[in-house]
């Protein structure tokens, strides 16, 4: 699973047959334990109307497919949810791995306080 | 799945035999880096594609017997971030 924030979106029409009529979203990381590769963007198909802005969770893999519906998607990433709201424990709460925070902050969580809700830009 | 940049394609005399026939292409990855991938759709230099990784999205698109799991599955007409540039 990766937290990231959508950027952007793109268009296609030269496109495998199962990616017909799917929304393809440009996501940032913020956090993605122990990403395979440096990359700072990936690309996702939307299965929850998520926009530019929102903060996503994004799935990989067989996950992904199953939230489209079907095992014969050619896709390895999928966005399964919206966030509403994050909140990150404090520095020394956070487990002994280190955590990547690949584009800072979530601005779900810009302060850490649970008091404010997510803001939209 | 990552968005890359086509630098052209690739090709060579001796390969796997389950390359044959296919058109192999190299892709700059965003981190820096190229990749090559497998393309059916019909990508040329310049064109910017989606990659998509892994065993089943290559069984899926280009078969079993065909050793590259780096399959390009788009080929992009444009970005919401073209507008920004």
């Amino acid at each position: 699973m990766i937290l990231g924030r959508v950027v952007g979106e793109v268009w296609a029409t030269r496109k495998h047959a199962t990616l017909e009529g799917r929304k393809l979203l440009i996501i940032a990381p913020y956090v993605w334990y122990a990403p395979s590769a440096e990359v700072g963007q990936l690309v996702a198909v939307d299965t929850v109307s998520a926009g530019v802005g929102d903060d996503v969770v994004v799935c990989m893999g067989d996950p992904a497919r199953r939230q489209l519906g079907a095992a014969n998607i050619a896709v390895e990433a999928a966005v399964c949810a919206v966030v509403d709201r994050t909140e990150l424990a404090p520095e020394n709460e956070r487990g002994k791995r280190p955590l990547t925070f690949l584009g800072g902050l979530p601005h779900s969580a810009e302060d850490g306080s649970t008091k404010h809700p997510a803001r939209r830009p | 799945m990552v968005l890359g940049v086509v630098r052209g394609a690739v090709w060579g005399a001796r390969q796997a035999s389950g390359l044959e026939g296919e058109k192999l292409i190299e892709v700059e990855v965003p981190g820096g880096g190229t990749k090559v991938a497998i393309d059916r759709l019909g990508a040329g230099p310049g064109d910017r594609v989606i990659l998509a990784h892994g065993s089943r999205v290559r069984d899926l698109t280009i078969g079993e017997s065909i050793p590259e799991k780096d399959i390009v599955i788009a080929i992009v007409d444009g970005t919401s971030l073209d507008v920004a540039q």
